[in-house]
Formats: C-alpha cells, structure tokens, sequence
C-alpha cells in the first residue's frame, strides 16, 4: 500500500522544542504492528498501576478497550472510509479513522454531507493519566486538521463531526472550536461535535482566539 | 492526501492543547444492545442470569490455571474489569470484554452478553439454568470433582440452548 507522507511538528512538551513528524495518508501493518507491541504494553502497565492504586475505571483511559486491528479489518475495502496517522521518531504517535456517508446535523447545515470522526486515538505516552507528562503535544491537533482538509477535498466544505471522549469534551469544543449538540442518546450518551465550514476556515487559519 | 500545514500552525495548536485528552469514537463497537424484555424492569430480579456470569468466569479462570492478570492478556481486557466481573454482581463489563471473553473461553457470545447483563434472556428455562448455576458455585480455590461438573454441564447447556437458536 503507497501512503502519501506530509510533513508536520510536534511539539515535545518536556523541553517546548519542535519535532519534525510525518502525517501518513493511510493506517497500515506497521501501525498496527506499533499499537499491539508499543501502545498496549504501555496501556496495559498503566491499568496495572490504576489497579494498584484503587484508581476507579472511570478515571481509566476512555479508549482502552479499542483494538486498531479491529477497526482496521471492519473497513477493510470500505472506500467510505479513510484513515490517518502521525509517525514521529520512527513510532506511530496517534491514528484516526474517518467515515464519509454521514450527514450534518446543525441547523442550517442539515442533512449535508461531512467527514465523521469514528475513532481518534493518541499514544499513550502522549496523554497524561496518573500525572506524567505527555511526550509530544499537538497529535490531536494536526488529526483533526487532516479531517478537515480531508472534507474541503471531497467537498464536504471542512463540515466534520463526531462524538468525543468525555474527558477530550473540552478539547474539540474550545480548543478545536466546534458547536457542542450535547449528549447523543444513539451513542453512549457521548456528546456530539459539529464543525461548520465557517469554523472549519476558522480552525485552519487558526484564527480563532483562545 | 498532501497536507500544507506550516510549522507555525502545528506549534500554536499544540501549545493550545497542551495535555488535553483527545479521543472521539464510541466507547465500544459492536454491542448487543441491551433491550428490557416486556414486563420486565431494569432492576435486578431474582432470576437474573447476569448473577452467574461472575461465578461461570472465575470458575472457567480457575479450571484453566490462570490468574486474573494472565486471564486478563489472554483475553486481551482489562484487569480491573475481571476483578469487577468475578466479584460484583452488579457490575455489567463491556460488550467488548464479553467478545473476548467468549472467545478466549471459546463460549457462545449471544448466550455469555445475557449472562453479562448486555442483553436480555426471554425464555425462562436459560434464566433459571444459569441462577441455579450462580447458586450452587462456591468460592473455594481449587475446583472440586462437583464443581467441575457443574461447570462442564452448564457450559453443555449454554452450546445447546446455541445451537437450538441457529
């Protein structure tokens, strides 16, 4: 499988420096092969440790029973379906897998067509569970930025949406700007965000004030 | 996909999300929804088979040798979620870790969701099977010749009552 490769930074968050990465076109056996033999190990010392500290699984990660090699296998052909992900110092940093047959729902833009976020995962060392620091911030970030080019190239007008974690609430709807549609009761209850093209500009010209 | 983003940009936005978590997607895939059955409510009745699946998993776990922590690599779950599982019977455990579960223990699936809370069993002899079977389990630390007995007969009844809905 070719993958078209993009140049992109992270930032490492424990010296603020910026670190050449690559943004691949494509989710392939090698990120799979990253997530069962680097990711998992990491996720699953880290429950161990949540374990042993009387942590409740409500203060687990939020992703921890996804398997990439699941979702990978179930849109295996599906030309609805892209993925993307973020490759630093030769490791996969974090993935996303896309669905473009879903529709709008915000007023005014009902019923138009967008990119839906299925999945969106970091690596762990990326996040922050039990209080270490992240290893490069930004991985979410220039993700989502991917689903937004991605939906100007089919001409979705960069409408994504999708339904966060309910601990990355605060991410898509400050940091990335997107209208909260509050809790979706087909979903989990998880709450669903919408980005409009004008917000979709917004985020791309990063623009937006904080 | 060419991405044209600038190093100016991919610094900005990272700085603005700093540590935050960023996940989106269900929490699982795949469930088998769980639908109250008519006239039922959603508390715990007596002849619940969701009080079995505790004892059915950490009787398979200790047939088989395992520790939680090995059961919890072979299945590919979490720990913290067979803890739960084998001892409170209130707990309903994802529909992934019953998937899982199944197939580790190589188990019917639609059979292990009703006993897991997940789904509704309607017929009532599989709700009293597997009560009965919650009832008789103990808790002692090797398998007994009647425990093991009891286990291999009911995972039989589980196959069965399986094949008769294909």
């Amino acid at each position: 499988m070719t993958t078209s490769v993009s140049k992109v930074y992270l930032l490492e968050m424990a010296t603020g420096k910026a670190v050449e990465a690559e943004l691949h076109d494509g989710v392939t056996e090698q990120q799979l092969e990253d997530w069962e033999t680097k990711w998992f190990p990491v996720l699953f010392a880290r429950q161990q440790q949540l374990v042993r500290t009387g942590v409740p699984l409500a203060g687990w990660s939020q992703s921890r029973q996804w398997s990439w090699r699941d979702k990978m296998a179930r849109i295996e052909c599906l030309l609805a379906y892209q993925t993307f992900c973020i490759v630093c110092e030769c490791v996969t940093q974090g993935m996303i897998q896309i669905d473009m047959t879903k529709s709008a729902r915000l007023d005014g833009q009902s019923g138009k067509p967008l990119v839906y976020i299925e999945y969106l995962e970091v690596a762990p060392w990326n996040r922050t569970e039990l209080g270490q620091q992240a290893k490069f911030g930004g991985v979410g970030s220039i993700l989502m930025r991917a689903a937004v080019e991605h939906s100007v190239n089919e001409e979705f007008h960069g409408r994504i949406g999708l339904h966060s974690l309910p601990q990355a609430n605060d991410f898509y709807g400050n940091t990335c700007g997107m209208m909260d549609l509050g809790p979706d009761p087909d979903y989990e209850n998880l709450r669903y965000f919408e980005m409009t093209p004008e917000l979709a500009r917004s985020f791309l010209d990063n623009g937006r004030e904080p | 996909m060419k991405l044209d983003v600038t190093k100016k940009w991919c610094l900005e936005m990272a700085r603005r999300e700093g540590d935050a978590e960023v996940g989106a997607g269900l929490l699982a895939f795949d469930p088998e929804p769980k639908e109250p059955a008519e006239g039922t409510d959603e508390v715990h009745r007596h002849d619940d088979p969701h009080l079995a699946f505790g004892p059915l998993i950490a009787l398979l776990r200790r047939r088989h040798g395992l520790t939680i922590e090995k059961l919890a690599v072979n299945a590919d779950v979490d720990p913290g979620d067979l803890v739960s599982i084998e001892r409170d019977p209130h707990y309903t455990p994802e529909p992934r870790t019953v998937f899982q579960l199944a197939r580790v223990f190589r188990l019917p699936n639609k059979r292990l969701m009703q006993l897991s809370g997940l789904a509704v069993a309607k017929d009532a002899r599989f709700r009293q099977a597997a009560v009965r079977f919650a009832a008789l389990s103990g808790s002692i630390e090797a398998l007994s010749k009647e425990e093991k007995t009891m286990l291999e007969s009911f995972i039989k009844f589980l196959s069965e009552e399986e094949d008769k809905g294909r």
